[in-house]
Parts: C-alpha cells; structure tokens; sequence
C-alpha cells in the first residue's frame, strides 16, 4: 500500500499518457489555430495529429517492456495487456483514417478528443484487475461513446440515439454498481484475485448470486448481449458512421477482455454448471442463456433488417452470442489459456471486419443511404470497395480461409474442449454452428444487392478517397491474411498468455 | 437512540424517493426533483448514523448542492410542463411495478439468507486526513481516470449543449 | 435481523424505487432522477458494508462511494446536456414521443 514512483508510474502508462495529450493537443490545434481554416484542412489538421499520437502509442506498447502489478491490481500491466492495447489503438487509427472525410460536424476538435479519450478509457479498462477502477474506466469509455453517438447535432437521429444509448447505459451502470456493492461486501475487497479468494468458502449465498447477475447485466450491455441489447440497432444507425465503428470494435473488444477477467479471475469457484441435465447455479450458465439468446435473437433479426447499419448491429449481436462461448471456455480454470487465446483472436479479427464493414458503409451512404437498395449494383460503382464488402461479410459469416472461420473455429473448440471429461457445452457450439449458418442468409443478401442487383437508374459513383481506398484495402488484407495464416496472430497472443500467467 | 435516527431518516428517505417516483398529488417535474433533494439529505443523515462524516458532507454538497441545481436548471430551461397522463398504457405500469416488485421481494429474501456481517462491531469512524492520504497514494490512478472523465463530460456536455451559430 | 441487513433492505428498496421511476416515467429527466435514486442506492450499500465489513480501516467502501458519487455527478451532466439536444430537435422531453429510430 505504498506510494507509487511518479516516474514508475509514467513508463508504466506511458501510451495512455500520450494519447491524453494528444487529445488536448487535438482540441487546442482545431480551435487555438485552424477556426478560420477550411473543414477539410482541419479534419486533416486534427486527423494527422491523432495518428501521431497513436503511432507513438503503439511503438511505445511493443517497444517498452513492462510488467507490474501495481496497487492491489489497481494498475495491472503485462504482455497481455499490453497486446490488447495495440489492437485497441489499431482500432482507434483505423476509425480516424476512416473519418477524415467526414461531413457530420464541424467540432474537429472535440470529435478526435473524444475519439482518443474513448480509447484511453478501454486501456485502463484491460489494464485493472480492481473493480474500482474498472468501473470507473467504463464509465469514462460510456460516456465518451456517448457523445460521440450523438455528435451529428444536425441529425435527429443521431441525438435520439444518445440518449437512448445513455438511458439503457445509465441503468445498466447502476446496476453494476449496485452489483459491485454487493460483491464489495460479501468479500470485503475489490481486488479480482482477492474476491475470488476470500468467496471461496461462500458457497452459494443467494445475495452472491443477486450481485453476480446484476454485474453481469452490466457487462452484458456493453457488449450488447440479448437481453439487454436494447440500444445497440439504434445506436449503430443514429450514430455517425466512424463512431459507430469505434463502438463496434475497440469498445467491444475492451468490454469483453475486462468481462472475461471479472468472470474467470473475480468469480472463479462460483461457475456453476451450464452442461446438459447438470445443471448447477453460478455464471456459466447465465453466460450460456445470455449466448443462446443473442445468437438466435441477433441473428433471426438480422433477417429483417433493411437499414445495413442496423443488420451490422444486430449481426454485433449474435457475435456477442459466439464470444461468450470463450468465456463460458474459460470456466475450466486449467483450460482457461485456450478460451482467453480464442477469445482475443476472434476480437480481434471480428473488430477489423467491422470497422472494415462500416467504412464500406459509409462510402455508400454518399450515394443516397445506408438502406439495401442503396447497395444495388455497388460492384459496378465501385469495384476495388465491393471486394473489400465481400471479403468483411464472408468473414463475418466465417466462410475459410478468412479469419472469421479460424476465430469461430477456435472459440468452438476451446468451448467444446471446456469439460473434457463430459462434453458439457457440446450442444451449446452444435446451437451456434447451427446459428452461424443462418448468418450466411443475410451476408449473402448484402453481397447478393451488391454484386449481382442492377444499379438503379439514378445511381452514382460514390466518391472514394485514398485514404479511404487504403484503410479498406488494408483491412480486407489483414483479414485474409490473419485466415490465412491464423498462427501470425495466435502465436503472439498465446506468449502474451503465457508471460502473463493468465 | 441510534435505532431511532435510523428508522426516521430510513422513513424519511422510502417516502421522499417513493414521492419522487409516484407522487399522487403532482405530475411536475420539479415536485420530483424537490423531493429527490429531501432523499439525499435523509440519505446524509444515514451516511452521518453510519459515521462517514466526509461523505455525508460531499452527498449534500456535490449531489444536493451541485448536480440538483443542474437539474433544475434544465427542467426550469425546458420549460418541461407536466408530464401528460397516459391512457392505455396502465398495463405496461402494472407489469413494470410488478416486477420491480419482485425484484424488492427477491432482494429482501436473499438480504435475510446471507451471512454477511453477523457478529462484526464496527470500530473505525471514516476520517477525512485518511482518505485523503489514500485517495492521492493508493487510488491515485481511479482519480486520475476521475478526472480525464470529467474532461471528457465538459467536452461533450459543452459540445451537446451549446447551439450552432451555423 | 443485523443492522447491517436493515440498510442493506433499506437500499433494496431505494434501489427497487429508482427502478420502477426509471422504468415507468416518461419524462428523460425523470427517468434520469430514477437512475440517480439507484446509484445512491449502491452508494448507501457500500457505506454499511464499509462499517460492518471486515476491514474498515482500508476505507475501501467510503471511496468506492466518493468515485461513484464523482461519476454520477458526470453522468448527470451528460444525461442532461444530451436531454437539452433532443430538446432541440423534437421539442419534448417524453420518450413517447422520440421514435423515429425502430426496427
């Protein structure tokens, strides 16, 4: 419980330090220097300085090795950590680089400030093991998504959809809290490790399992697990289209790694039972409810949609669904390498395709909307971008050999691996295998519109700039690649594992 | 006497908050966020019962002092008048109440099960000099995430609020 | 019954009340003071198990309580600036009214 070294401190959270004053450094170029400057000049301006300080923030992260644990695991920094990161920074770049032709707004500044600081709040949310901070941490990355949802003040949408964003996050951050009350006092510290420890001889309390559903009711509206997906259709359309990208990859990516921790560190021993006819209380089987529900709610409504914004966001959905399987992988505490390694590489690659998949999107929203129609005839209009569309969609149906299929392969087999002896969770991936082929139906739909529809008569070609041309080329090349040879990533990922002790 | 204070303010704040919610006289925005104030305070005085002087006194000035104020600020500024009653909708009432109603009994029945705090006599009164010293040590790092967060609501709230000239 | 297990009844309750607003109000602004009600709900839960825990000397329930009431402060000011824009738009505050997004 000693003081921290200032200077400790400081290499410890030298990326988030960076992107901190990047963000004021965004706000004060845009409106110290370029008020009176064109938009484009200073959505450029802000955009270059944002891509500088992440550029910094990641040689940072791979560069410095480090790895402390910090105050009762207050700060907790370790190569696994430090992995995340970089994706979550990647994932920041890759928004800016699709935002810098925007027309949304003219607030440039507060824009990219907002941007980084999201992106400040999910490293301090991957890099906490203390409830405390983590709640703390995902208020910081709520609230700046939730501005950021309703940051086209000339939409209506957009700000209706803050504030829905804002109402469901509201009660679902009371109810973690009222759940982390609960679990403060049932095991009297706030430490993942030590809540695990000293609920061990708890039994099953009811108030125990009380606090367990209403935490997870709170994480599960962060990644917008079925029921409490609520926000997420509405959010995704209003919201304008980079934010919504940032939401649907770094903010997921984030909330399922600090989910996953709460769940294997701070509730190890009260798994329960999820396996057929043995059935026993504890989180794995809430988590399997949770999978079932999205998988067959995200995906059946994803049928229906014609808004692709909204289909994204209900296909985020049933993915949600597929990404509790690694968890639920994770319940075998000998086995909980394997889920943790499945679950970060389908983050990852899933949270590539969909920032890839909204940046397509947004190139098409220029021609009129973000409706099916819109997409009619799209290969025709715009060749290079619709490769790019079929590539994000095949992987997000998981269609080998892009990175979709490996990462669902891999979650499956972890889950199914989770119980050796009995194959508890078999019927629960033979559901989601019998899920992702429903999926297919509605990618192939938008690919259908696109590559085989006629362009409507008034159609025109939208207007791709380079950096947009780029950003999706080379999305659509890491998720080829990462199918293709899945161990570039997994490799990485399992060392990282592995130095942790995870 | 402990008892005693307990039962007033705890009372006083099941009525204020139940007025808030319900309030069988008024449908007015501002009766309800009057009340809302009248909760927090009887909810310093259970922080007072409970010995945690410093945060009894930051309930009454940040949340009944600071962010009430805000509160009916907007109200006020929105000129928001009384929320029109509904018609149909009393089924959708019925549900709700009854749920939250069985969340209140589920609540209580494990509350009554657990073997939380049985037997433990409370020592230690919450100083201020102490919580300072570890707020600036120990949570250092949650105060600063604290701080970026209020940033990051100054921002926005300025951002939101603020009407576009164009 | 412990007095710990009257507070903590006592905030169920709270908790149950911000809940109900929360869920049966129109009103943004109401249903944002529902949200208040239930985090000072948790607030009061960490102050009684703080002196009824084990360890009250770390003080861990007091600053969990502080932070929160931090972020709730935060949370209000967005909450309201975000009411102040749908107020622009649909010139209501009743969420009966704001559906334009469906589906």
């Amino acid at each position: 419980m000693n003081a921290f070294s200032y200077l400790d401190l400081l290499n410890l959270l030298g990326p988030e330090t960076i992107l901190v004053l990047t963000s004021l450094a965004a706000l004060f170029v845009d409106l110290g220097a370029l008020r009176d400057q064109p938009l484009p000049r200073r959505w450029l301006a802000g955009g270059g300085v944002t891509a500088l300080g992440g550029l910094l923030a990641i040689l940072w992260l791979t560069n410095v090795t480090a790895q402390a644990n910090l105050a009762h695991g207050i700060l907790v920094v370790d190569p696994l950590t430090q992995l995340v990161k970089v994706v979550l920074v990647a994932m920041l770049l890759f928004t800016v680089a699709l935002s810098l032709r925007a027309e949304f707004t003219e607030h440039v500044g507060e824009y990219f400030c907002l941007l980084l600081l999201a992106t400040v709040g999910m490293m301090f949310l991957v890099s906490s093991e203390d409830v405390l901070t983590i709640f703390v941490a995902l208020e910081l990355t709520s609230l700046s998504l939730y501005i950021l949802t309703a940051f086209n003040k000339r939409s209506l949408v957009s700000a209706e959809a803050g504030l829905k964003y804002f109402l469901f996050g509201g009660v679902a951050a009371a109810f973690t809290l009222f759940g982390l009350s609960l679990i403060y006092g049932l095991a009297g510290s706030t430490n993942l490790r030590e809540i695990a420890t000293n609920l061990a001889g708890k039994g099953t309390d009811p108030l125990l399992m009380v606090a367990l559903i209403m935490v997870v009711m709170g994480f599960g509206f962060k990644i917008a697990a079925v029921p409490f997906h609520l926000w997420a259709p509405d959010a995704y359309q209003g919201a304008p289209t980079p934010a919504a990208a940032l939401i649907a990859s770094g903010s997921k990516v984030a909330s399922f790694f600090v989910f996953a921790k709460v769940m294997a560190l701070g509730f190890a021993g009260i798994e329960g039972n999820g396996a057929w006819r043995q059935f026993a209380p504890g989180w794995v089987p809430v988590l399997a409810t949770l999978a079932v529900a999205s998988m067959l709610l995200g995906n059946l409504a994803a049928i229906a949609q014609s808004s692709v914004k909204r289909l994204l966001a209900y296909s985020a959905i049933a993915h949600a669904g597929y990404m509790l399987l690694g968890l639920l992988a994770m319940s075998n505490p000998h086995r909980r390498a394997d889920g943790m390694a499945a679950l970060v590489y389908y983050i990852t690659t899933y949270g590539l395709t969909t920032i890839g998949a909204f940046g397509v999107v947004q190139i098409v929203e220029r021609t009129g909307g973000d409706s099916l129609e819109n997409f009619a005839g799209f290969s025709r209009r715009a060749p290079l971008v619709a490769v790019c569309l079929m590539v994000f969609m095949l992987s997000l149906a998981g269609i080998p050999p892009l990175a979709g299929f490996f990462g669902k392969f891999y979650l499956f087999t972890a889950a199914a691996g989770a119980e050796p002896g009995n194959l508890g969770l078999l019927w629960l991936v033979i559901f989601a295998i019998a899920m992702s082929a429903v999926s297919l139906y509605y990618y192939l739909q938008v690919l259908k519109r696109a590559f085989v529809a006629a362009p409507a008569e008034a159609a025109i070609a939208p207007v791709v700039s380079f950096m947009e041309r780029l950003t999706l080329a080379l999305l659509a090349l890491a998720v080829v690649v990462l199918g293709a040879l899945p161990a570039w990533l997994l490799g990485p990922i399992a060392d990282a594992i592995k130095a942790a002790g995870f | 006497m402990q008892t005693v204070f307990f039962y007033v303010f705890a009372a006083l704040t099941v009525l204020c908050a139940l007025m808030v919610v319900a309030n069988p006289f008024s449908r007015n925005p501002v009766t309800s966020a009057m009340f809302l104030v009248l909760t927090i305070v009887s909810l310093a005085g259970l922080f007072v019962q409970l010995h945690a002087f410093f945060l009894a006194a930051v309930q009454v000035l940040v949340y009944a002092g600071a962010v009430m104020v805000l509160f009916l600020f907007v109200i006020m500024l929105l000129d928001l008048k009384e929320e029109e009653r509904r018609k149909v909708r009393k089924f959708a009432v019925i549900a709700g109440g009854l749920a939250v109603a069985i969340i209140a009994v589920l609540f209580c029945t494990a509350i009554g099960q657990t073997t939380a705090g049985i037997g433990v006599q409370p020592i230690l009164e919450g100083g201020t000099a102490a919580l300072g010293e570890l707020l600036f040590k120990h949570y250092l790092l949650p105060f600063e995430i604290l701080s970026v967060l209020l940033l990051v609501a100054m921002v926005g709230v300025i951002l939101l609020s603020k009407k576009d000239l164009k | 019954m412990t007095t710990l297990q009257s507070y903590l009844i006592l905030s169920a309750l709270l908790f149950s009340i911000g809940l109900a607003g929360a869920l049966t109000r129109r009103n943004a602004i109401l249903v944002l003071i529902g949200i208040e009600l239930m985090l000072n709900a948790a607030n009061l839960n960490f102050i009684a198990f703080w002196r009824y825990g084990p360890h009250p000397e770390a003080l861990t329930g007091v600053m969990f309580a502080l932070f929160s009431i931090g972020v709730a402060a935060a949370e209000a000011a967005v909450g309201l600036a975000l009411i102040i824009a749908i107020y622009r738009h649909y010139k209501t505050a009743n969420l009966d009214k704001v559906t334009t997004l469906k589906g």
